[in-house]
């Protein structure tokens, strides 16, 4: 098992994560509840929403545009391949900012504290030390 | 010797041992369980409120009618579907009311209507829902309102199985004819119009607790006085 896989594995996963926060903003998943301290703060907010698109939508696209690139890494032709390594930590890195910016306003100006949304932060964080570690282990040379 | 080298490095690379089928099987079982999990929050999503089986026992549901604070041609209404039980609400009601009453309802800007949306969860809140009509017949629905969400964790499912001597105390200290009012509770006589509340919140499709209307626009969750307060102005202005 090489650390692009668990990488690809761990995008797949982030998927399904921002694909659940997406259907919720959408409203197609969501159970009666009362909201407090919790995900529908935290997606209701106006934060909730970047460039026109749910945040939640751009967490689908990205993990979706990671885990392909990562798994295209995992084949063959890029096995060895120090630019497509480059390309993962550069991704994983968009990401980690992006996350810590939410989450930054999860905690200082939402006040509440979503778990799904800091689920995918923990993943991408993951992600990232993995793919820098990969990188740095991959030959400069082809 | 140099092609000799080469020919082992290509024999290490063949795609089998490059992707062992166990990633295959990972990749595959993650996109199950979460496929799962989304299929099954997908599914399980509730609908009503408080039951069609509760609604049935309920003889006749009555009409939806919410209660009104304010000046009823106030320009902006704003429509609340609230539980009693739900901390979100109570919090609306405790923190962000008291703001919006004063600042947007008491000079005329805005004027809010209060319609009952009991949880099933919440074993005690329809309970709430009719102490605070029977309240309402005595012309005091909003200090009983207030009654009931600033002490919710003294009666809640949590606390009791029997929320009926909190809120008489409440009548009693909001000078409510406490007799009548136990007749009204006891007889359950406003259950067919908190069903009919409702079952109006679940025809706008409120699917959590507070969720506020202000026009046509639906906010879930309790907005903080800042946000109601940008959203009353700009729906002013059209």
């Amino acid at each position: 098992m090489t650390r692009r896989m668990v990488v690809a594995m761990l995008a797949l996963a982030g998927i399904f994560v921002a694909t659940y926060l997406l259907l919720y903003k959408l409203g197609m998943i969501g159970h009666l509840s009362c909201s407090i301290g919790s995900c529908e703060t935290v997606n209701t907010s106006k934060w909730a929403t970047f460039l026109g698109m749910p945040v939640a939508a751009w967490g689908v696209a990205f993990y979706v545009v990671l885990f392909v690139l990562a798994l295209v890494s995992t084949g063959e032709r890029y096995a060895e391949s120090k630019g497509m390594a480059q390309i993962l930590v550069v991704l994983a890195a968009t990401g980690v900012l992006f996350s810590g910016w939410l989450t930054y306003l999860e905690l200082f100006r939402i006040h509440a504290i979503c778990q799904w949304c800091v689920t995918s932060a923990v993943l991408i964080a993951i992600i990232f030390v993995i793919s820098l570690l990969e990188m740095r282990e991959t030959p400069a040379v082809v | 010797m140099a092609v000799k080298k080469n020919n082992n490095k290509r024999t290490t690379v063949r795609p089998a041992s490059n992707r062992p089928t166990n990633f295959y099987y990972i990749l595959g079982a993650i996109a199950l369980v979460g496929a799962s999990i989304l299929g099954y929050a997908m599914t399980r999503k509730p609908n009503a409120a408080v039951g069609t089986e509760a609604i049935a026992n309920a003889g006749p549901i009555g009409k939806a009618e919410g209660y009104l604070i304010g000046k009823p041609d106030a320009p902006v209404k704003i429509v609340e579907f609230a539980d009693f039980e739900c901390p979100g609400c109570s919090q609306f009601a405790t923190v962000t009311e008291p703001d919006v009453r004063k600042r947007l309802i008491d000079p005329g800007l805005a004027n809010l209507t209060y319609y009952d949306f009991p949880l099933p969860q919440h074993k005690n809140s329809q309970a709430a829902s009719n102490a605070a009509a029977c309240a309402a017949d005595q012309g005091k629905f909003w200090e009983m309102h207030d009654a009931i969400f600033g002490s919710q964790d003294q009666w809640n499912t949590e606390a009791t199985d029997n929320p009926k001597p909190f809120f008489q105390r409440y009548a009693e200290r909001l000078g409510i004819n406490v007799q009548t009012w136990e007749t009204c509770f006891d007889a359950r006589k406003h259950q067919g119009r908190i069903m009919a509340n409702a079952a109006e919140g679940e025809r706008r499709k409120v699917n959590s607790t507070p969720t506020i209307f202000i026009g046509d626009k639906k906010y879930e969750g309790a907005l903080p006085y800042d946000a109601l307060k940008a959203i009353v102005d700009s729906a002013t202005k059209k």
